[in-house]
C-alpha cells in the first residue's frame, strides 16, 4: 500500500498561522450544497418522480370523486382548493424524502463537522426543496388545468372569466416558497422522530393553515375572475408574502436549535 | 417547596370560591341586557349580543329574530370569554418558556412550557365546548348550521387551529426518545405555533365575508350587574389556573427527584452485587 | 509544543442527568488516545464535545489544537476529521463527487489534486466514478477515511471505526491507520480493549461520565488496567 500523502507536513502546525488556510466562503459552500442535492436528484430522480407520480395519483382521485357531478357542476368554483390540496400532499412527500437523504448515513453530522455557518445549511436545503417543488408543479399543474378547469371553462364561459396564467404562477410560487422555507425546518424535526412522515403531516398542516387559506383565495380569484378579482388577488398575495417573511425568518433563526443537539 | 404548596392551596380555594360566586351571580344578580338593535319581540329574543349574520338566522314570518335559548346564551358568556382569554394567555406563557429553554437549555423551562401547553389544551377544549354551547343557544337553529359557523368565524377557526397545534405538540413529544432533543424540538414548535395564531385569526377574517362573532358586547360596554360576575369569573379562573400550574410544576419536580433516587438505588445495588 | 487537547472540567448534563461530569485531561500533540468505558459512560459525548458537535454545559472549557470548542468552533472545524461507524457519505454520488463536495465545504484550494492523492492512498482510484451505493462495507469505510483526511486535519476522531467491518476490511483499516499514525493526533472511542490498547499511546477509562483512569500506555501496568476496565464495565452492565 502506498504511503498516504504527507499530511504531517502541514502548513499549519500551530493555530497562529491559521491564516494560511484558504479563506472560507459561505457562497462557495452554499453552491456546493445545491450542486450536491441536484446531482443526487439527477442520478436517482427520486424526489421529482415520486412527487410527480403522487400528484398524478391525486388527480386520479379527484377524477373519481368528481365523476358523478355531471356537466352542470361548475368545477372551477372548487378548483383552487383542489389545486392547493394536491400541492400540499405532494410537497409533504418531497420534504420528507429530501431530509431522509441527509439522515440515513449520518451525512448531517458530516455537514455539521465542516466549517459551515448553520444557516447556510438551512438556506441551501430550502432552496433545493423549492426548486424541486417548482419542477414538479410545472408538470402537474398543467395536467390539473386540462383535466378539471379547461373543460369546465368551455361550458361555463361567460360566468367565469379567468385571469392571466402568470398570476396563477405567482400565487403558486409564493406557496412553494412558504412550503419549502418552513417545511424544511419541520422536516428536519420530523426526520429525527419515530414515524417521520406522519409527524411531518401533523406539524405541517396547522403551521401552513393561514398560508393555504390566503392562497386558495388568491388562486380562486384568478380562476374565477370577475369584477375586481385583481384587488383580491394582490391582497392575498401580500398576505402570503407577509406570512412567508415572518415564518421563514423564524425558521431561519430556529434552525440552529434543531441541529445543535 | 412548602410555601409554594401553601400558596397553591390558597389560590385553589380562592379561585374555586370566586368562580362559584361568578356562577351564582350570573344566574341571580346579572340583569338581562338590552341591545339597541333588536326591539319588539317578547320572550325569545336574545338582546344581549350582536345579531347573527342574516345567512345564519332562522327567519320567522314577522321579521323578528328568534333565538333558541337567550337565557342560557347570556349565562354561558361568563365562562366562555374568560376561558378563551386565559387559553391565549397560557399559550403565550408556554411560548415564552419555550424561548427561555432554548436560551438556557435548562430543563425546568421545558417542564414549564409543557405544563403551559397542557393547560392550553384544557382551556382550548373548554373554550370550544362553551363556545359551541353559546353558538347553539344564540345564533343558530340547528346543529347542522354549526359547520357553517365553524368555517366562517375567525375566532372559532383560530381556536380550532390552536387545538391542532396542542395536539401536534404532544404527538411530537411522544415520538422523540432523547430528552434534550424532545425539549428542543417541542420548544421550537411551540414558538412557531404561537407565531401562527395571529396569522390564523387575521387571514381567516381576510378570506371570509361573513362576520358572525358577538363582538359588540365588549365594545358597547356591559351593565354593572353583568360586569361584576364577568370580572370575578376571570380572576377566579386565573387563580385556579395558577394554582394548578404550581401544583403541576411541584409534581414534575418530585417525579424527577424520584427518578433520580431510583437510579441511585439501582447503581448502589449493582455495586453491592459486584 | 502545545498539547493537542486540553479539557478542563468538561461537563454535560440535562437536568439531573449527567452525561459527563467535570472531565479534565491533557493530550500531547501526535498522541493516540483510546477512550474506553461501558455503554452510556459518556465516551461518544466526550468525543462529540471535542469535535464541536455538542456544546459543553456549565463552566468547563476545552481546547483542541489551541482553539476553544465553543468560541472558535469554525476555525477548529477546519482542523479536525471524524471517522465513524456511520459512513457519513452520500450513497447516490460517486466516490469522486463525494470528495469534491466535502472539498468545497472546506474551501480547499486545488481540490482535484488532493482528491487524486487521497483516492490513490485508499486504493479507490479505479472506482472513483462509481456510485457509493455499490461499494462494499470496507470500501465505504476507506472512502470515509479519505473524506476525513481531506482538509489535512490535525486531530482525527475515530468513533468505533471497527464496528460492523468484516475481517478483511478490518485489516485494511488497521494498516491505513497504522500508516497515518505518526501524522495526526488521534482520539478513538472503542469497545475493543485489545484493539484500543494496541494503537494507543494514552488510555482513558470513563464510567458514568467521570474519568476512572487516565495514563500513558508505556507507563501502564496492563494487567491492572484490564482489571480496572473489567470492574468498570461490570458495573455499567448490571
Amino acid at each position: 500500500m502506498d504511503r498516504l500523502p504527507q499530511t504531517s507536513v502541514q502548513e499549519t502546525p500551530t493555530p497562529d498561522t491559521g491564516s494560511t488556510l484558504p479563506k472560507l466562503s459561505g457562497w462557495r459552500q452554499y453552491k456546493a450544497l445545491l450542486r450536491k442535492d441536484i446531482a443526487q436528484e439527477f442520478r436517482t430522480k427520486e424526489m421529482v418522480t415520486s412527487m410527480g407520480l403522487y400528484g398524478m395519483l391525486v388527480l386520479v382521485i379527484y377524477y373519481i370523486a368528481l365523476s358523478q357531478t355531471g356537466l352542470g357542476f361548475d368545477i372551477t368554483r372548487i378548483a383552487a382548493g383542489l389545486l392547493l390540496l394536491m400541492i400540499v400532499f405532494t410537497s409533504m412527500l418531497g420534504l420528507n424524502r429530501s431530509l431522509i437523504h441527509e439522515h440515513d448515513q449520518g451525512q448531517l453530522e458530516a455537514l455539521l463537522l465542516a466549517p459551515i455557518d448553520r444557516p447556510i445549511i438551512f438556506l441551501a436545503k430550502a432552496t433545493t426543496n423549492l426548486l424541486f417543488l417548482v419542477v414538479v408543479q410545472l408538470v402537474v399543474v398543467p395536467f390539473f388545468y386540462v383535466m378539471f378547469v379547461a373543460g369546465s371553462l368551455t361550458i361555463h364561459l361567460g360566468e367565469v372569466t379567468p385571469g392571466p396564467w402568470w398570476m396563477l404562477a405567482i400565487a403558486l410560487l409564493l406557496g412553494s416558497i412558504g412550503i419549502a422555507g418552513v417545511g424544511t425546518l419541520l422536516a428536519t424535526i420530523s426526520v429525527n422522530t419515530k414515524g417521520r412522515d406522519f409527524i411531518l403531516a401533523v406539524l405541517f398542516i396547522p403551521v401552513m393553515f393561514p398560508l393555504l387559506l390566503v392562497l386558495v383565495s388568491a388562486v380562486n380569484a384568478v380562476i374565477l375572475g370577475g369584477s375586481g378579482y385583481e384587488a383580491t388577488f394582490w391582497t392575498m398575495c401580500a398576505a402570503a408574502m407577509a406570512f412567508n417573511a415572518v415564518m421563514i425568518a423564524a425558521a431561519y433563526a430556529l434552525y440552529e436549535f434543531i441541529l445543535g443537539v | 417547596m412548602r410555601t409554594e404548596l401553601k400558596i397553591a392551596l390558597v389560590l385553589a380555594i380562592v379561585g374555586g370560591v370566586l368562580t362559584t360566586a361568578a356562577f351564582v351571580m350570573a344566574f341571580t344578580t346579572a340583569a338581562m341586557q338590552h341591545h339597541n338593535t333588536v326591539v319588539n319581540a317578547p320572550g325569545f329574543i336574545d338582546t344581549v349580543y350582536e345579531i347573527a349574520p342574516p345567512q345564519l338566522q332562522p327567519n320567522p314570518p314577522d321579521g323578528t329574530v328568534n333565538y333558541h335559548n337567550p337565557w342560557f346564551s347570556q349565562k354561558i358568556f361568563y365562562f366562555h370569554v374568560p376561558i378563551a382569554q386565559l387559553s391565549l394567555l397560557v399559550f403565550a406563557l408556554a411560548a415564552l418558556f419555550a424561548g427561555m429553554f432554548l436560551k438556557t437549555r435548562d430543563p425546568k423551562y421545558d417542564i414549564r412550557s409543557r405544563i403551559g401547553m397542557e393547560t392550553t389544551l384544557i382551556f382550548t377544549i373548554g373554550t370550544m365546548i362553551s363556545g359551541s354551547m353559546w353558538t347553539r343557544a344564540s345564533w343558530i337553529s340547528s346543529w347542522g348550521e354549526m359547520g357553517r359557523v365553524l368555517l366562517s368565524e375567525p375566532r372559532l377557526v383560530t381556536y380550532t387551529v390552536m387545538l391542532m397545534f396542542v395536539v401536534a405538540y404532544f404527538v411530537l413529544r411522544k415520538s422523540v426518545e432523547d430528552e434534550e432533543k424532545r425539549a428542543s424540538y417541542s420548544a421550537v414548535f411551540t414558538i412557531l405555533a404561537f407565531l401562527i395564531v395571529p396569522f390564523s385569526f387575521a387571514y381567516t377574517r381576510l378570506t371570509q365575508q361573513i362576520q358572525a362573532h358577538p363582538t359588540d358586547v365588549l365594545q358597547q360596554g356591559m351593565d354593572t350587574s353583568n360586569l361584576i360576575p364577568f370580572i370575578v369569573a376571570i380572576i377566579g379562573m386565573m387563580a385556579l389556573g395558577y394554582a394548578i400550574y404550581i401544583l403541576r410544576v411541584a409534581e414534575e419536580k418530585k417525579r424527577a427527584q424520584l427518578e433520580h433516587i431510583k437510579e441511585d438505588i439501582e447503581d448502589k445495588l449493582a455495586t453491592l452485587a459486584h | 509544543m502545545q498539547p493537542a487537547i486540553v479539557a478542563e472540567g468538561v461537563s454535560r448534563s440535562f437536568g439531573a442527568r449527567k452525561a459527563l461530569d467535570k472531565v479534565s485531561f491533557e493530550l500531547p500533540d501526535k498522541a493516540f488516545l483510546s477512550i474506553f468505558g461501558p455503554n452510556g459512560a459518556g465516551k461518544t459525548t466526550l468525543l462529540k464535545i471535542l469535535a464541536t458537535l455538542l456544546p459543553i454545559t456549565g463552566k468547563g472549557t476545552a481546547q483542541v489544537c489551541g482553539f476553544d470548542v465553543k468560541h472558535d468552533a469554525e476555525e477548529l472545524r477546519r482542523r479536525i476529521g471524524l471517522i465513524s461507524h456511520n459512513p457519513l457519505l452520500y450513497r447516490d454520488l460517486s466516490a469522486e463527487e463525494n470528495l469534491q463536495f466535502f472539498a468545497e465545504l472546506y474551501c480547499i484550494s486545488n481540490p482535484e489534486q488532493r482528491i487524486s492523492e487521497l483516492l490513490e492512498a485508499v486504493e479507490l482510484k479505479h472506482r472513483r466514478y462509481d456510485v457509493v451505493r455499490g461499494f462494499s462495507r470496507g470500501m465505504i469505510q476507506r472512502l470515509s477515511i479519505a473524506r476525513a483526511l481531506l482538509p489535512k486535519p490535525q486531530v482525527l476522531f475515530l468513533d468505533e471505526p471497527y464496528s460492523g467491518l468484516d475481517p478483511h476490511a478490518f485489516d485494511i483499516l488497521d494498516s491505513l491507520i497504522e500508516n497515518i499514525r505518526s501524522e495526526h493526533t488521534f482520539v478513538m472511542v472503542s469497545h475493543d480493549l485489545d484493539k484500543g490498547l494496541d494503537l494507543a499511546s494514552h488510555a482513558l477509562i470513563l464510567s458514568r461520565g467521570e474519568i476512572v483512569l487516565y495514563d500513558r500506555c508505556d507507563q501502564l501496568d496492563t494487567t491492572a488496567f484490564r482489571q480496572t476496565y473489567r470492574d468498570v464495565v461490570g458495573l455499567g452492565v448490571s
